[in-house]
């Protein structure tokens, strides 16, 4: 499969004295070079387990070292990945107790079509030749947000008419063009993506900080399945919300067993109430649409449901679900967050409704949220009954022949989208991610202020300790940082990995005990870290290509843990959606370990 | 209805309104060609603008514009309280039928135009005459 030639000679040599601390541990040392011998600086060398289901990685220090240790054994992989070179692996039987050394040589790509293939997304649709930046714009709002546009599935060279229908079956999963425009960029699609190979040079800033990292992956669902988000409950655990499915997709990193949970009927057609749309077909084969969660202090967890437009409750003790209607013509409730108070508030995008339920009393309010503009409040009142026109033909998508977005766009819609408490005087904000502002909420009055953001797309963002906002610019790549006491907004640039490439940070995390922020880099295959204090950036390359992140959220020992959710999944490499936890300092850890091994210690 | 025969010059009324109703058509085709359903509406404000520019059908053209106003009127008052009034999950069918029913008989455009011309329909006004003009 992954099997290539070794460059150097690979020896396992089986340590007497093991690793104490690592019991039933295979783990390697070694060194990877590039093509011409020189080190290799931050290549990922990871290690499979024996049926590929798992998979952990480090990045090599600047002589090119690295130091591993996994809890697998057996018919274990070994591969070693560098931008712009091709990747070097190979296979060993590794016993339990291991110490492994395998140096790997980097190969340069056998031609260019290969060099083309390995490069991310951000590569690919960098070609794309936009007439008018205003669709450009559109195009990364609407087309990047479930999926990367230049990965292998979707760069696939196509007639002008067959982009046309993919992108009329894209409009079937609510991506909102104007009909023009459809035809506009099916037209730079024809052009850009021609199946020629794509020259480009990346550089994911390999660092000291990068090598001290380590990234560990478990499989999770299967190739149809839509894992929207996943986080880390109380008990250690990772759930995850499997939208394609009505699954709550549960893992226990500790043992990597993988418990999937069936969501109660929700006794509406498939698709839920979106079953007008083309959302019933391929992946989306529930009702519910499990989609975000968040977790009280009595260890429920708070899904929110948004194609049946439903709050549910999941008890890990009984792993009984509960489900709770939201009232109204609420549509898609969204991102889901719990107050000091243990109040779930949740975003409802298509409808621009803020939902609050107090889990003690079983009271649910849903309040609508301002408009925004003339067409935003048009929006606001007949979406919901557009949508119900829509599915009394189910798969036919009628919206298409009713919704002013067709002929004025996306932004007639607000959609309120990320959603988080102030953990300084406990208000609720959230991000309109069409109409470009973030808005504050008195939890005791439900008084609304906005704010308009000076970048576009704001998605999920997220405050930190201190009380300041940092918010996403999903459309122009960016990141903004706001305090609610002044009122002032910072914007920063997240670099892309070349000239010319651009990046789209779709959600984030703040890290409060360091206040470092972790965000999405869905364009280019990584993740990315912001540190405040010296507004610098750091990448953390993906080992598995086609990584589009949503939330993110953090393990009581630091880790940075999010879900694969490319749609659809069997277009991330491996063919199935994975949970993704970053360490930033378990490479430093392992090396840590292994010398102290090596040294008798 | 045939039979009729128009007598006189066309009011200014009739000219402003036919005038309109072409306009608003036109505007509801343009849309139309982005979301096809707002052909309807073209059709039928299209067709409102012969009737009362050839001053037949004044009948038709009147309980067209009707039936608009009732279908608007009850989408309005389906979404403003249809929560309070307990209509559930009924209340979407009922929005998105008299939704439907608006957008057959001519849509919003139709329903402002409606709103100015239907008084005018009543007995006695000017363009009740105009539709009633003589039979020959």
């Amino acid at each position: 499969m992954n099997n290539r030639v070794l460059s150097l000679p690979f020896l396992v040599a089986c340590a007497a004295a093991g690793i104490a601390s690592q019991a039933s541990a295979a783990s390697f040392t070694g060194k990877v070079t590039l093509p011409d011998g020189r080190p290799a600086f931050g290549a990922m060398l990871s290690v499979f387990n024996a049926d590929h289901t798992r998979k952990q990685t480090v990045y090599t220090a600047a002589d090119g070292t690295y130091a591993i240790v996994t809890p697998y054994s057996g018919s274990l992989a070994l591969r070693a990945r560098l931008a712009n070179y091709d990747d070097a692996s190979t296979s060993v039987d590794a016993a339990a107790d291991a110490v492994g050394q395998a140096d790997l040589q980097l190969k340069a790509f056998a031609d260019a079509q290969a060099a083309s293939d390995a490069l991310s997304a951000s590569a690919h649709n960098a070609v794309l030749a936009w007439g008018r930046a205003g669709d450009r714009h559109d195009f990364v709002s609407q087309c990047n947000y479930c999926h990367q546009m230049g990965n292998a599935t979707t760069r696939a060279p196509r007639s002008h008419e067959a982009w046309m229908a993919t992108i009329t079956k894209m409009e079937g999963y609510l991506a909102m063009v104007t009909k023009s425009e459809k035809i506009r960029i099916a037209s730079v699609f024809e052009k850009g993506f021609d199946g020629q190979p794509v020259k480009a040079t990346h550089d994911y800033g390999a660092t000291a900080e990068l090598a001290r990292a380590k990234v560990e992956e478990w499989q999770v669902g299967d190739g149809f399945s839509f894992i929207h988000d996943m986080d880390v409950a109380s008990d250690g655990k990772f759930y995850g919300t499997d939208e394609g499915h009505d699954k709550l997709w549960v893992l226990d990193p500790a043992t990597a067993k993988v418990e999937g949970l069936d969501l109660p009927p929700s006794g509406l057609p498939r698709g839920g109430l979106f079953s007008g749309m083309h959302l019933a077909i391929g992946v989306f084969t529930g009702s519910h649409g499990p989609h975000s969660m968040a977790q009280t202090s009595d260890g429920r967890i708070w899904i929110t449901n948004a194609l049946s437009s439903t709050l549910m409750s999941f008890d890990p003790a009984t792993k009984q679900f509960k489900t709770y209607a939201v009232p109204g013509d609420a549509m898609y409730p969204h991102t889901v967050r719990v107050d000091k108070d243990d109040i779930v508030w949740f975003t409802i995008v298509a409808s621009n409704q803020m939902g609050r339920f107090d889990p003690k009393t079983g009271q649910m309010t849903v309040m609508r949220l301002p408009s925004n503009g003339f067409f935003r409040w048009i929006s606001d009142m007949l979406f919901p009954t557009l949508m119900r026109i829509s599915s009394w033909f189910p798969d036919k998508v009628l919206l298409l022949n009713f919704s002013h977005h067709r002929f004025l766009g996306y932004t007639v819609m607000a959609f309120p989208y990320g959603i988080d408490v102030n953990p300084k005087d406990g208000s609720i904000w959230y991000a309109k991610l069409y109409a470009n502002r973030i808005g504050r909420i008195d939890p005791k009055t439900m008084a609304v202020t906005e704010y308009e953001t000076p970048m576009s797309g704001p998605r999920r963002p997220r405050f930190d300790a201190d009380g300041i906002f940092w918010i996403p610019s999903f459309d122009e790549g960016g990141l903004m940082r706001f305090d609610p006491a002044t009122g002032k907004f910072d914007a920063y640039t997240v670099p892309g990995v070349a000239p010319g490439e651009y990046e789209t940070p779709y959600a984030l995390n703040v890290y409060r005990p360091t206040g470092d922020i972790w965000m999405a880099a869905n364009n280019s295959d990584r993740v990315i870290r912001f540190t405040p204090a010296t507004r610098t950036f750091q990448s953390y390359p993906s080992p598995t290509r086609v990584t589009v992140l949503r939330d993110f959220s953090f393990t009581k020992d630091g880790r940075v843990c999010t879900s694969q959710s490319n749609l659809p999944a069997y277009a991330i490499e491996g063919g199935v959606p994975s949970y993704l936890c970053i360490d930033p300092a378990g490479g430093e850890r392992d090396r840590a370990a292994l010398a102290a091994a090596a040294s008798g210690g | 209805m045939s039979n009729s025969v128009i007598s006189g010059a066309r009011p200014a009324q009739v000219r402003v309104y036919s005038l309109l109703l072409v306009l608003s058509a036109i505007f509801m085709a343009l849309l139309g060609w982005s979301a096809g359903a707002y052909y309807v509406p073209a059709m039928c404000l299209a067709l409102l603008a012969l009737l009362l520019w050839s001053g037949r059908g004044g009948a038709v053209f009147k309980w067209v514009l009707v039936a608009n106003q009732v279908g608007g009127l009850v989408l309005i008052l389906a979404l403003w309280l249809g929560d309070r009034i307990g209509l559930g999950h009924a209340k979407l069918d009922v929005s998105g039928v008299a939704l439907l029913l608006n957008l057959l008989c001519g849509g919003p455009l139709a329903s402002v135009l409606g709103g100015l011309m239907l008084p005018g329909l009543r007995d006695g006004k000017r363009l009740f005459s105009w539709f009633n003009a003589r039979p020959a």
